[in-house]
């Protein structure tokens, strides 16, 4: 299906309405019961949560902690499998920024917690868009390259929640910061108070992913080393700052693009296929010396 | 898009639907609009969706406009309804001039719009949402939010393909679809069963299992190609194309040369093309056009409608465009801008969009540049930025015009929010030889980094500008009236204080009397912050007299509205704001300008007398101030004001309302109105017993004030905490969490108070005084102590209705103790006043929470309030209706006449979900079975 329009086409057509065809299959999969589902027994548990889309920070933590116990129950790794880890990690992220948001921490909070709320609906729609390996041409390839391992096989947890940071941070977060920018009016400033605010994350980040020290970010380097240019200058010399800075630099490039859909569609490939590259890495037997 | 009325195919799969769609463009808000917007794949039948359902609704005697938004990026603002309209209207096109400011815009388009509708209802199409501009969607949310008085339904379709990444409508989306009366419908492709259905259809026979599958497989079920691959079948080709494209691109082999040529123009044109610049742009004889038209009409590429020719669909031209050869495609788009030249057509929009993708950019510049100013004139700022932008991207740098565009373009990214930019634009501006003053550049750098929010740079600005060498006594006072404002704003009131009284001085010699405005406000603030609130008042009313002496509709409005916001915020002189604040407005009204100032005078006002306790006059003032048609951030915020009148009221319907409506509008964006709609959410939600919705409202605002913002935090630590004790005293458990995070924010708010601004404070102290109160009342401690400081606090600020509540407890805690009989008479005291408040105000949901108090405890309020509750009344056989609402009276009516559900929905302008609804409450309540039973008891009562 996905070949439909690719064979021998260059031209608008084959970037805007090749990959669509087909697409909406998440929907139709889940609501008829018959059909063999990738959530097996919690299909429709999955459905039924995915059927909310939250709108504050409380929400969205209440949301991933009942997928934290739907994605428990998905066989045969049930709570072994890499997506759990991945979203386990991200809760508590996320709860440690409803923290800080409770605290009074954040100089902008209005532009945080839309900014957390509009990053998480990224993940949620991917989720969404999942409907198995080559039935899913709306999910991004890079949570693609995630969900698929979900039935197998196992892969250790620190690199398998880190395959999902990666998709979460290196191709959503930039999208998600240009929606929450756009929607407050305001545009994505160094040194401004969201800029501020959004490094106090990385500090979650820190303090959350237990290897993410030091050492953890030496092995990472050399791992990027390894992969000597098949990762473009997009992530040269900036892997020690951690991926969360380059978000911010891409967010800052489709701002400018924004009002070109054409450009920012390219972008959006673009970015998909590079981190998509880099979240195999992490899920191949490569990333297991992370652990 | 658009594939194009006459040849459709026949509708499979879509049957449900279709009915949902119908059903939900009548299920309508309590603003009387509804919205369906429809998502899915190119090719999936968004379109078909759209023209079924119009016509379902013509016949049903709705009006119906339909528009189009145009890909080419750069598309005029409001284009597809303004399109739309001049379809319907083509008289419309005479008054199409411009407005006086974007409210006027908005309110003459509606006007336009009712004008069409005749007063039927209203159904609004756009297809293509996805390309709409900025001012098109502010539209619709104006719309929607029922302010253009427009009973409507829009129903649009957008691409599912453009809401990923980073989409202005991905967060309008979903913000719109938690609203009742907004539905977002995604079309999936047809399965196995409906492919086969559809082929077996065109194909006018049976089809061979495999054939059909094999269609399945390669559409993926999307309708479009299904129809265009059983076609192939249907035709006998042997081997069916594996692509779309295959299928077009041969088809384009068949074509006879001027067919094949026509194909090409329009595919490189913007849709909808008139037949008149067709010819131009081939350069075919009549005969010959029609001729070739013909056949390619014939070979399914192209779609003749009433305003002009397009391709049938968005999937072929995009096929088509990769298919034309650069060189030709700058050549055909040289020919149509010279043909909307010849014809006189003056969409500058179109027209800079051939000449710049002819390649010929200095002939495009005279157009981009008219389409800037036009947009500018439609308060399209966004638009006209990029506009201005585009004329950049068009002129060398050595070119003079430069220095110009530069100016305008770094003005209209400031105006339409694009901070960066508009520094970026500023910088190359200073950098040109032929560039403005020092001390000019200066002055805009500083507004621009203020408008960002960079404040400390932009006093640095300011500071520049007075240094500069070639600052004139004008600029000076200027820069200084800024400066001492921006200090303001700051909380530097001691820097504000001085400043702003040297730039008083400087502006008195030689400043405009907006510079004199705005000094004056700056020094009146500054000093009324600074506990010397009798000097800053005098010079603020030397500032009405001065703007009085100008007249200047400008000068009027800012004067008035400061000085009524001294006197009802930091002076808390509430009815002398007041009546300064009517004044004012009725003054502009007098020289009929100045609308936008006269609503915000008017929402002033009707704030002040919410406070003050007259409600009812406020309700007046509000009535008023709405009948001039407000937009944006005005509306939204008389919105919050007539909706905390309904809170305090119990109109829970009204309140429902206009909270929906300022959800609508700030889906659009902003934050600064989203705590004051949280804290109504949350107070409507108590009234109505929905504690989980009342502390969800609470909690998510506290995750969105900053914590230095003590007043907004107060109000929402309040409402929080009575919350917990309402859900308590309900028999619900307290959240511990919860509680635990609003103990910890009044005690931020303990700490902070003191560095508070004196006015603001006493606002505090109030606030922290009820949050203790409630505190003690969820730790079920029934001590009247704490409710006693509350009511003086709010006494002390004259504020009648937290004063009223205040004593309710007060009285409720002393009783509840039993106390002695001395303590009782003042409890008794306590609350018969504040029953008396309370119903001089209107307050009925209070009034009601005091008179069951009372009756619990016995005590009479008043002669006329019973002290004890009375018993429901007799059933009175000849009332049985009586219990019925008015609404589902009418439903009853219409099922007695015999009616189905979809019949009373039709009729009722409501969903048959919701006529289902109404009926089980008919059912319930009149305790029958059946709709004969049912129709019995009406016609027996009636």
């Amino acid at each position: 299906m996905e070949g439909f329009f690719a064979r021998g086409s260059t031209g608008p057509a084959a970037t805007v309405a090749g990959p669509v065809l087909g697409a909406l299959r998440v929907e139709k999969h889940l609501e008829e019961p018959m059909t063999q589902s990738v959530w097996g027994p919690v299909r429709q548990e999955m459905y039924d949560l995915l059927q909310s889309h939250p709108d504050d920070v409380p929400a969205v933590v209440d949301q991933l902690t009942k997928l934290q116990d739907i994605l428990g129950r998905v066989p045969p790794l049930l709570a072994g499998n890499p997506l759990c880890d991945f979203n386990s990690l991200y809760l508590t992220i996320t709860e440690g920024v409803l923290e800080r948001l409770y605290a009074g921490k954040f100089k902008d909070p209005a532009f945080l917690s839309r900014l957390d709320v509009e990053f998480a609906a990224r993940y949620f729609d991917a989720l969404r868009a999942w409907a198995g390996p080559s039935e899913s041409p709306r999910c991004p390839r890079v949570w693609a390259g995630l969900f698929q391992r979900i039935p197998g096989p196992d892969c250790r947890p620190l690199p398998a929640a880190c395959a999902g940071v990666n998709a979460h941070i290196n191709f959503d977060l930039p999208f998600a910061l240009v929606t929450t920018f756009d929607h407050l009016g305001t545009d994505p400033i160094d040194d401004s108070d969201q800029h501020h605010d959004y490094l106090q994350i990385n500090e979650i980040f820190a303090v959350s992913i237990p290897g993410l020290r030091r050492g953890y970010l030496d092995k990472w380097q050399l791992l990027i080393d390894t992969m000597n240019g098949c990762l473009d200058d997009w992530w040269q010399g900036e892997a020690v700052e951690y991926t969360r800075n380059v978000a911010w630099r891409n967010a800052q490039k489709l701002w400018g693009l924004r009002h070109d859909m054409g450009a920012t569609d390219k972008e959006r490939a673009h970015l998909d296929r590079i981190s998509a590259d880099l979240g195999r890495l992490l899920l191949s037997p490569l990333g297991e010396f992370l652990q | 898009m658009a594939s194009e009325e006459g040849d459709d195919g026949p509708l499979v799969g879509r049957t449900d639907t279709l009915a949902e769609v119908l059903s939900d463009l009548r299920n309508v808000g309590p603003g009387g609009t509804a919205a369906v917007f429809v998502t899915g794949e190119s090719g999936v039948g968004k379109s078909r969706l759209l023209r079924e359902t119009a016509r379902a609704m013509s016949a049903a005697g709705v009006a119906v406009l339909s528009g189009t938004c145009l890909d080419i990026g750069d598309a005029s603002p409001l284009h597809p309804v303004l399109q739309a309209l001049r379809q319907a209207e083509p008289r419309l096109r005479q008054s199409d001039t411009s407005a006086d400011d974007p409210g006027a815009l908005l309110d003459r388009v509606s006007r336009d719009l009712r004008a069409v509708a005749g007063g039927r209802r209203l159904l609004l199409v756009l297809d293509d949402l996805q390309w709409a501009d900025r001012s098109t969607r502010q539209l619709l949310l104006y719309l929607l939010a029922g302010l253009g008085g427009v009973e409507l339904s829009v129903l649009a379709a957008v691409r599912a393909e453009a809401l990923h990444g980073a989409h202005p409508l991905r967060r309008v989306l979903a913000e719109l679809r938690r609203l009742r009366s907004v539905r977002v419908v995604d079309l999936s492709p047809l399965d196995r069963a409906q492919t086969q259905e559809l082929v077996s259809a065109i194909t006018g026979g049976p089809v061979e299992p495999e054939d059909s599958d094999r269609v399945f497989k390669r559409s993926g079920g999307n309708p479009f190609v299904v129809e265009e691959l059983a076609r192939d079948l249907r035709d006998g080709r042997v081997e069916l194309s594996d692509t779309l494209r295959e299928i077009f691109l041969s088809r384009v082999d068949e074509l006879p040369a001027p067919a094949h040529s026509v194909v090409h123009a329009i595919s490189a044109g913007v849709e909808p093309i008139e037949h008149a610049v067709l010819a131009r742009v081939t350069k075919l004889g009549e005969d010959e056009l029609i001729e070739a038209i013909r056949a390619a009409v014939a070979h399914r590429f192209v779609a003749s409608s009433a305003e002009g020719y397009r391709l049938r669909h968005r999937l072929v031209a995009e096929i088509l465009e990769a298919e034309v050869l650069p060189a030709e495609a700058t050549s055909l788009h040289r020919r149509y801008a010279e043909a909307m030249e010849a014809g006189g057509t003056i969409d500058h929009a179109r027209l800079a969009h051939h000449w710049q993708r002819a390649g010929e950019p200095a002939r495009a510049l005279p157009s981009v540049v008219a389409a800037a100013r036009s947009a500018e004139k439609l308060y399209g700022f966004t638009e006209a930025h990029r506009y201005w932008s585009l004329a950049l991207d068009l002129t060398a740098d050595d070119a003079p015009e430069r220095t110009e565009l530069l100016a305008h373009a770094a003005e209209s990214a400031h105006l339409c929010g694009e901070h960066q930019r508009a520094l970026a634009r500023l910088a190359e501006l200073a950098g040109r030889p032929d560039a403005p003053g020092r001390c000019d550049l200066h002055l805009r750098r500083a507004r621009y980094l203020a408008a960002a929010g960079r404040s400390a740079t932009a006093e640095v600005e300011y500071q520049l500008a007075l240094e500069a060498p070639d600052c004139t006594p004008r600029q000076r006072a200027s820069a200084a009236a800024y400066l001492a404002e921006l200090l303001v704003h700051l909380c530097r009131y001691a820097d504000a204080f001085e400043r702003a009284a040297e730039a008083l001085d400087l502006a008195a010699e030689n400043g405009s009397t907006a510079d004199l405005v705005r000094a004056s406000a700056a020094l009146g603030f500054s000093s009324a912050f600074r506990e010397d609130p009798d000097a800053g008042l005098a010079v603020i009313r030397q500032a009405v007299e001065i703007a009085e002496r100008s007249g200047h509709p400008d000068d009027l409005g800012v004067a008035y509205l400061h000085l009524a916001e001294l006197l009802t915020g930091p002076l808390n002189k509430v009815e002398e704001g007041v009546l300064v604040a009517r004044r004012g407005a009725e003054r502009l009204a007098s020289l009929g300008v100045g609308r936008t100032y006269q609503t915000r005078l008017l929402a002033i006002a009707g704030n002040g007398l919410f406070r003050v306790g007259q409600w009812s006059e406020a309700d007046t003032v509000l009535e008023a101030a709405m009948r001039h048609r407000p937009s944006g951030a005005d509306a939204v915020e008389l919105l919050l004001a007539r909706c905390r009148l309904w809170v305090g009221f119990g109109n829970i319907e009204a309140a429902t309302r206009d909270l929906d409506a300022v959800a609508t509008l700030l889906a659009g964006g902003g934050a600064r109105h989203v705590l004051p709609m949280l804290t109504l959410r949350s107070g409507l939600a108590m009234w109505q017993r929905q504690h989980t919705q009342a502390r969800a409202a609470v909690q998510r605002g506290l995750t969105e004030t900053r914590a230095d913002d003590l007043m907004l935090l107060g109000i929402l630590a309040w409402h929080g905490l009575r919350a917990e004790a309402e859900a308590l005293s309900d028999g619900e458990q307290v959240d511990p969490g919860a509680l635990r995070r609003l103990k910890t924010v009044v005690q931020r708010m303990t700490d902070g108070v003191d560095s508070a601004a004196t006015p603001v404070r006493a606002v505090i102290d109030g606030y922290i005084e009820l949050c203790n109160a409630e505190i003690s009342r969820i730790e079920q401690r029934h001590d009247p102590e704490p409710w006693l400081r509350a009511a003086t606090a709010w006494d002390r600020r004259s504020q009648p209705y937290p004063a009223a509540y205040s004593r309710l407890r007060r009285a409720e805690a002393a009783l509840t103790r039993r106390t002695t009989s001395t303590r009782k008479a003042t409890a008794v005291i306590a609350l018969r006043e504040a029953y008396a408040t309370t119903i001089a105000m209107g307050a009925r949901p209070l009034a009601d929470e005091i008179i069951a108090t009372a009756q619990r405890f016995r005590v009479a309020l008043a002669d006329d309030v019973p002290t004890l509750p009375l018993r429901p009344p007799d059933p009175n056989p000849g009332d049985e209706l009586g219990i019925l609402t008015s609404r589902e009276r009418e439903v009853l009516a219409a099922m007695a006449e015999g009616l189905t559900n979809r019949e009373i929905g039709e009729k009722l302008f409501i969903s048959e979900r919701t006529v289902g609804v109404h009926v089980g409450h008919i059912f319930d309540k009149l305790q029958v079975r059946t709709r004969v039973q049912a129709s019995r008891v009406f016609l027996t009562a009636a």
